[in-house]
C-alpha cells in the first residue's frame, strides 16, 4: 500500500511539475540574437557584410561564372560536351528548363541578394557610441559595399535571365513569392544601388583594407550596366551617361554628388537621403567634420588606378602579374574576390576557393583554348604568350602538361610558391572588373556618342601599354563608326580573354548568334551551332522557380 | 485455459494481417488517361507554346516532335521531356509540321503495373520573317557602313567617295558588298532579282530592288537608294586653290584651308567651286550658294552644307559639312 502511495504520490508530482513548463517556455530567451536585435553594433553589421562578401568565394558562384561566361562562347573548348551531360547540353544550347547549373547560377546570387539585404534593412538599427563623424563614415561604408555587393548579384541575374523577381529586402513568409520585374526595372533598381555606393565609399581601399569595394568598383560596375543596357549603332542617353561617368574616372572631370546620383529634389529630400545612407546628419555635424552637399565635387578617382603594370606599392610588374598574387590589389585591379588560405589548415570547405582555378589549369584542364583560337584572338599580339601549350614552361619553371594540343591560360595558373599549403585552399585572387575595362567602354560610348577621335585616344592608352610588353609602335588607326567599334571590340577580346566575360559580352554586343553559331559549325560536335538567335541570348529562368510559383514566375519566350 | 489462449492470438493475428497481403495482391495502376490542351496549334519560329496537361497520371512526358524528341522513333534514343505540375512550355527553331505526343503513366507502388495512355496534336511552325532590321556595306576599307531606314520599305545608303587612312586617302568604289541582317536564316534574299550572295560585289550607283521571301513564302520588296556624300571637286577664292582635310571618323565632315596673301580682304569674297556630281548643291544655312556669284565673308570660318539627292527618290538624302578656313601667308 505504502508502494502504491508513493507512485501516486510521484505521478501526481509529476503532473504538477509538467503544468508548470508551459509558463517557462513563454519566457524570453536572454542572450539569443535574432534579425530584431542584432544589428546594433557596426561590428556585427560588419559580420553580415562578410558573410555576404562570402558568396563571392563559394564553390558555386565561381563554378557558373566560368560556365556561363566562358564556356558557353567561342574562346575555349571543353572536356565535358557530351549531349548526355547537363554541361554539354548548356554548352550545346540544347539544354532544358531544368538543367542543373541555370538552377544554380540562379540560387547563389539569390543566396547572395538576401545576404546583402540583410545588411541592407538592417543598417538603421546600429547605434553609434560617440557622434563622431568616422562613426558614421564606418557605417555608411558597410552599407554601401553591401549595395554594390547586391547590384553585383543581380546584374549576374539580369544578363542571365533577363528581368528577375526583386526581392523585398525584408522577407516575409506570407510574401515568398515574387513576380519578375521588367529588365528596365531590374536595371533601375541596379544603378540606384551602384550611384548610392559610389558616393558612398571612398575611392580605393588599400592596406588591411584591400579587397573592399570601393567607389571606383562601383563607377565600373555602373558603366557596365550601362553599356549592357545601350544598344551599339543606336544613340542613347545610356552611352552619353558612360560617356559622363567615364571623363570622371578616366579624365579627372569633376562630378557631384547631384549628378552621380541623378538626385530629384521632388523624390527625396537631400537631408533624408543623407540619413538614410549614414552621411552625418548636418544637424550634429561639427564645424569640422565634412558635409557633403548635392554640389560637392565627389573625390578624384582618377588617379586611383592606372593601366600601368605596377603592383600596390607601384613597382614594375610584369603583365601576367596582374592575375597573380604579386599583383593582387595592383593598380589596374579594381575589384577582386578576395581568397586567402584558411588558418585551420582543412580542406573540404566550399568557400576557400580551392579548385576555381585548379580545375582549368591543370593535367586535365575542363576547358582549354587551341592553336587556332589563341591565332583568332592574339594574331601576332605579345598577350599571346601568356596561354601555354603541352610540354612548355610557365613564367616559374614548372612544366605544363594540360595534354597534347590543348593550350590553357596563365589567367588561370597559380605560380607554386602561391599555392596554398592546405588542399581545397585557393592561393590567389580572382579578377573581377579591372581598370582597361573602363578605359575600353569609356572608348566604346565615346564611338557611340560620335567621337572617334576621343575614342581612339583611350583605345591608344590600352594598346600603348601592351605595347611595352615588345616595344612595339603599333597603334590603331582611326576610321568610321563601324571600324573603330570593331577595333574596341578586338581589343576586348584579346585584354579580357579567359577572364570568364565573353559570352556575356558577345550578347550585349547583339552578335552572340553570329559568332557563336559560326564558331560551332566549324567543330565536330556543333557544340555553339544550335545557338538560338532571339531566345539563347538569355538563359531559362529554372523549372523549379517556375513549379514552385505555380507559374507567377513566368518562363523566358521561346523555352 | 493458457493454450486456448495463444491459439486464439495466432488466429486473430493472421485474420488481421489477411487483408493486408490480400490487398497487396490487387495494388493495380489507377487507369491513366492522356489529354492536353495546347495554347495554339500554329506558331511562329521561337514562339513560346504552352501545354497544359488534363489528365490522370502520376508522371507526364511530352515529345516535341522535333529532332531527338520524336515519338516514332523513341527506342532510337528520342527522348520526351518531364511535366512537371501539369505545365509544360516549349518553341521550335524551324519551320515544319511537328507531332507532338503526350504520354500520361500510372504504376502501382512497387512498380509491377506500369499503364499508358498517349495522345497526340498536330503543330504547324511558320517562319514568316521578312523584316530586315539591317542593312550594311561591310567593307568599305575596313568600316562597316550601316544603311539608314526610310520609311517601311526604303534604305539608303550613303557612303564616302574617298575616306582618310593614316597618311594614305583611297577611294571608295561604288561596287560593294552587302550584308543583310534579318532574323531568320531561311529568309532568302534577291538583289536586282538574283539570289542574294555575300561575296557578289553589287552597283550601288543605281538604285537596288531587293526582295525578302520568307520560308513560309511571304514577299515582300524593299528599295535600297545609295547616295555618296557630296563634296567639291575644286574650292577656291580669288583663284587660289583650298586644300581638303578629311575628318577620319566622320565621313560628312570635310574641311578646306585656303592661304591667302597678308592683307586680303575677305569680308565679301566670291568663291568659285565645282561639285562633284549633277545632284549636289551648296547651302550656307538655308542660302543656296552659286559658284562665282554669292558673296561671303571669310573673316571667320565658313560653315558649308553640301546636300546630295538620289535621282530616284527625293527623301534619300547625304549631307556633309565643309568647314572653309582662309589663312594668310
Amino acid at each position: 500500500m505504502i508502494k502504491k502511495f508513493v507512485k501516486y504520490g510521484f505521478a501526481c508530482l509529476l503532473m504538477f511539475s509538467l503544468s508548470g513548463c508551459e509558463d517557462f517556455l513563454d519566457k524570453e530567451v536572454l542572450g539569443y540574437s535574432t534579425d530584431e536585435n542584432f544589428y546594433d553594433t557596426k561590428y556585427k553589421l560588419q559580420s553580415a557584410l562578410d558573410a555576404t562578401y562570402d558568396i563571392l568565394q563559394s564553390d558555386v558562384f565561381n563554378d557558373t561564372e566560368w560556365r556561363f561566361g566562358e564556356a558557353t562562347a567561342d574562346d575555349v573548348w571543353g572536356a565535358d560536351e557530351g549531349l548526355s551531360s547537363q554541361m554539354g547540353q548548356l554548352v550545346s544550347f540544347r539544354f532544358n528548363t531544368s538543367n542543373s547549373y541555370i538552377r544554380d547560377r540562379w540560387e547563389i546570387n539569390y543566396k547572395g541578394i538576401h545576404r546583402a539585404n540583410e545588411v541592407i534593412a538592417n543598417a538603421h538599427r546600429v547605434q553609434l557610441s560617440t557622434d563622431d563623424y568616422l562613426e558614421y563614415k564606418q557605417v555608411r561604408e558597410i552599407l554601401g559595399q553591401a549595395k554594390f555587393l547586391r547590384a553585383l548579384f543581380y546584374f549576374n541575374l539580369v544578363k542571365t535571365y533577363g528581368g528577375v523577381p526583386i526581392r523585398p529586402e525584408v522577407e516575409n513568409v506570407d510574401n515568398l513569392v515574387v513576380p519578375r520585374s521588367s529588365l528596365e526595372e531590374c536595371y533601375a533598381y541596379i544603378e540606384k544601388d551602384l550611384r548610392e555606393a559610389a558616393i558612398m565609399l571612398d575611392t580605393r581601399y588599400v592596406r588591411t583594407d584591400a579587397g573592399k569595394a570601393g567607389s571606383g568598383a562601383a563607377v565600373a560596375l555602373l558603366m557596365k550596366a550601362l553599356m549592357y543596357q545601350a544598344t551599339p549603332g543606336i544613340r542613347s542617353d545610356k552611352w552619353e551617361e558612360m560617356v559622363r561617368l567615364g571623363q570622371y574616372f578616366v579624365d579627372g572631370m569633376s562630378m557631384t554628388y547631384a549628378d552621380m546620383l541623378k538626385w530629384d529634389d521632388s523624390q527625396e529630400d537631400w537631408e533624408a537621403l543623407r540619413k538614410r545612407l549614414w552621411f552625418k546628419p548636418q544637424e550634429l555635424n561639427s564645424p569640422t567634420d565634412p558635409y557633403e552637399a548635392p554640389t560637392s565635387a565627389l573625390p578624384d578617382l582618377h588617379m586611383a588606378y592606372s593601366l600601368s603594370y605596377t603592383d600596390c606599392y607601384g613597382a614594375s610588374i610584369d603583365y601576367i602579374d596582374q592575375f597573380f598574387q604579386t599583383g593582387e590589389f595592383c593598380s589596374g585591379s579594381i575589384f577582386e574576390v578576395v581568397f586567402k588560405e584558411s588558418a585551420d589548415g582543412t580542406g573540404g570547405d566550399t568557400n576557400e576557393g580551392g579548385y576555381v582555378f585548379d580545375d582549368m589549369y591543370s593535367t586535365a584542364p575542363v576547358v582549354w583554348t587551341t592553336d587556332n583560337i589563341l591565332t583568332e584572338i592574339f594574331g601576332s599580339d605579345p598577350r599571346r604568350s601568356y596561354n601555354l601549350g603541352h610540354q612548355t614552361y610557365t613564367p616559374d619553371g614548372e612544366l605544363c602538361q594540360c595534354g597534347p594540343g590543348k593550350f590553357v591560360s596563365l589567367k588561370w595558373y597559380t605560380p607554386v610558391k602561391e599555392r596554398s599549403q592546405n588542399a581545397g585552399d585557393n592561393g590567389k585572387n580572382r579578377r573581377y572588373l579591372r581598370y582597361a575595362d573602363v578605359v575600353l567602354m569609356y572608348a566604346e560610348a565615346l564611338n557611340e556618342c560620335g567621337n572617334g577621335a576621343a575614342a581612339l585616344e583611350q583605345l591608344n592608352k590600352c594598346k600603348a601599354q601592351v605595347n611595352t610588353l615588345n616595344n612595339s609602335t603599333t597603334l590603331y588607326v582611326g576610321g568610321g563608326y563601324g571600324y573603330m567599334r570593331d577595333q574596341i571590340w578586338e581589343e576586348r577580346r584579346k585584354e579580357f580573354a579567359f577572364e570568364w566575360d565573353r559570352f556575356f559580352d558577345l550578347v550585349r554586343q547583339k552578335r552572340a548568334a553570329e559568332v557563336i553559331k559560326a564558331y560551332g559549325a566549324d567543330r565536330a560536335n556543333r557544340r555553339g551551332y544550335y545557338f538560338r538567335e532571339g531566345v539563347n541570348e538569355i538563359f531559362p529562368i529554372p523549372q523549379s522557380e517556375v513549379d514552385v510559383s505555380n507559374g507567377v514566375v513566368t518562363q523566358n519566350p521561346g523555352y | 485455459m493458457m493454450k486456448i489462449d495463444k491459439s486464439l492470438i495466432r488466429v486473430s493475428l493472421v485474420l488481421l494481417l489477411a487483408p493486408f497481403v490480400a490487398s497487396c495482391d490487387d495494388d493495380e495502376a489507377a487507369e491513366p488517361h492522356a489529354g492536353m490542351v495546347v495554347d495554339k496549334t500554329t506558331l511562329a519560329i521561337n514562339e513560346t507554346m504552352t501545354i497544359n496537361f488534363e489528365g490522370t497520371a502520376d508522371q507526364v512526358a511530352i515529345y516535341t516532335g522535333d529532332e531527338s524528341h520524336n515519338y516514332e522513333l523513341r527506342s532510337e534514343s528520342n527522348t520526351g521531356f518531364v511535366v512537371n505540375k501539369g505545365l509544360f512550355t516549349y518553341s521550335y527553331s524551324s519551320p515544319g509540321t511537328y507531332k507532338v505526343v503526350c504520354i500520361a503513366s500510372t504504376y502501382n507502388e512497387l512498380a509491377t503495373d506500369l499503364r499508358q495512355d498517349t495522345c497526340s496534336v498536330w503543330v504547324n511552325v511558320i517562319d514568316d520573317e521578312t523584316e530586315i532590321r539591317n542593312i550594311s556595306c561591310p567593307q568599305i576599307l575596313y568600316d562597316e557602313v550601316f544603311a539608314q531606314k526610310l520609311g517601311d520599305s526604303d534604305w539608303v545608303m550613303k557612303l564616302p567617295r574617298k575616306v582618310k587612312y593614316n597618311t594614305a586617302q583611297p577611294s571608295i568604289s561604288l561596287s560593294q558588298r552587302l550584308k543583310f541582317y534579318i532574323d531568320s536564316d531561311s529568309t532568302k534574299v534577291y538583289v536586282g532579282g538574283e539570289a542574294f550572295g555575300s561575296t557578289t560585289k553589287y552597283d550601288l550607283s543605281k538604285t537596288q530592288a531587293i526582295k525578302v521571301v520568307s520560308d513560309f513564302g511571304t514577299e515582300r520588296d524593299y528599295t535600297l537608294y545609295t547616295v555618296q556624300y557630296p563634296e567639291f571637286e575644286t574650292f577656291k577664292i580669288n583663284g587660289v586653290e583650298g586644300e581638303l582635310t578629311r575628318d577620319e571618323f566622320d565621313y560628312s565632315a570635310l574641311s578646306y584651308t585656303v592661304t591667302l596673301p597678308a592683307g586680303t580682304d575677305v569680308s565679301s569674297a566670291v568663291p568659285e567651286f565645282t561639285l562633284t556630281a549633277g545632284n549636289e548643291t551648296a547651302y550656307i544655312g538655308d542660302a543656296e550658294q552659286v559658284s562665282g556669284a554669292s558673296a561671303v565673308d571669310f573673316t571667320a570660318p565658313v560653315v558649308y552644307r553640301l546636300v546630295g539627292v538620289s535621282p530616284d527618290n527625293a527623301q534619300a538624302v547625304a549631307e556633309s559639312t565643309v568647314t572653309v578656313t582662309v589663312n594668310f601667308e
